[in-house]
């Protein structure tokens, strides 16, 4: 799971609203895997990024030289969209666990698939 | 090296397909339709090819539009694709009607998704052993494996004659694993193949839709606009944006 897919993983139930976000990340496997940097496609994610939630989850990786912020201009910056790069689509959880914030039901992450059922009961109304 | 990223992902309620995904390198995870767990207004565009016919009810179908609909930003696009009833169009028959049962099948695993949903019949080859059928689930008794499929209602369902045209619009689908001789004969129940032992056979609920009927359930949500309906080999398919 790269931590754009969590970024944008909330619970939502039918008829009811979202539930929990963001989900809380533990990873006892997180290898990098190398992805060709193409600036067109990593810009537009900018706008879309939860700051607060990826901090969380790249301090929870021990990731090192996160940008902190969307930055001024930053679609010109290569340095910059470098950075945002390895965060959002190099590193890669194989193992680990979601948490929903409020009823601390826990997902699994294996294989680097999350399995984000509900159970009948908590999608009941 | 992968070639270079596009930002999209997918999701299925099948683990076994989320598996293939990840054989490929796409990111994806395992949900339900009902109830994506991606913050709303998140998505540019969304793909749903051969997924809301498989609900049972209206209702679910509608919700699973609806869903749709929540995950698109304004402006947003999404593409539906459902098996049709009317496999024979404008005297043209759909290529799941034309197709010689023992011809060899080309396409497999997750882009038959792309191509329509008669593909899913008889190719399956790389998709494993089918889900087990899971005690609880939202979809209730309609789960691939079919064992509670037919004590769900007092109507019985049909079960359908592979490459045939359909009479029904709720029915049961068969899926032989591939590599078994079952494809010439009427579905038989799963373990009972006869003398070459088990051929196991799957009934999985559909709901073939009817001309008109996606677009008149698309036009019951409020914050979507059909910019497109049209027909494809044998599918019914309507592009919406988020307004």
């Amino acid at each position: 799971m790269k931590l754009l897919t969590h970024n944008l993983l909330s619970l939502h139930v039918w008829g009811v609203g979202p539930r929990g976000f963001p989900l809380c990340l533990q990873a006892t496997e997180v290898p990098i895997n190398p992805v060709e940097l193409n600036p067109e496609f990593v810009a537009p994610m900018i706008p879309k990024v939860e700051w607060a939630v990826l901090l969380e989850a790249a301090n929870t990786l021990h990731l090192v030289e996160v940008p902190k912020e969307q930055i001024e201009g930053y679609e010109h910056d290569e340095k910059f969209l470098k950075k945002m790069h390895h965060v959002l689509l190099e590193v890669d959880v194989l193992k680990g666990t979601l948490q929903c914030p409020e009823s601390g039901r826990l997902f699994p992450i294996s294989r680097g698939i999350p399995s984000m059922l509900l159970s009948n009961e908590e999608t009941e109304t | 090296m992968h070639p270079f990223y596009i930002p999209d992902i997918g999701c299925d309620r099948s683990q076994s397909l989320v598996d293939i995904c990840r054989e490929r390198h796409f990111p994806a995870f395992v949900c339900d339709a009902l109830a994506v767990p991606i913050r709303s207004g998140a998505c540019d565009a969304c793909i749903s090819v051969a997924v809301i016919h498989h609900f049972a009810t209206a209702e679910r179908r509608a919700a699973a539009l609806q869903e749709l609909a929540r995950l698109l930003r304004p402006g947003g696009k999404a593409l539906v694709y459902v098996w049709a009833m009317e496999q024979e169009y404008n005297e043209k028959k759909s290529k799941y009607l034309r197709e010689n049962r023992t011809s060899p099948r080309r396409e497999e695993g997750v882009s038959s998704r792309s191509s329509g949903a008669a593909v899913l019949v008889e190719q399956v080859p790389d998709a494993g052993p089918p889900e087990p059928a899971r005690q609880g689930s939202p979809l209730g008794d309609f789960q691939e494996g079919g064992r509670n499929s037919r004590k769900a209602t007092s109507a019985k369902l049909p079960v359908h004659t592979n490459r045939t045209s359909f009479h029904s619009q709720d029915l049961l689908v068969p899926w032989h694993l591939k590599g078994h001789p079952g494809n010439h004969k009427p579905a038989e129940p799963l373990g009972r193949g006869g003398p070459q032992g088990p051929s196991p056979v799957f009934h999985r609920f559909y709901h073939v839709f009817r001309e008109g009927e996606l677009e008149a359930a698309c036009r019951t949500l409020s914050d979507i606009r059909v910019l497109r309906s049209y027909y494809d080999q044998g599918n019914w398919c309507v592009v919406l944006e988020k307004v």
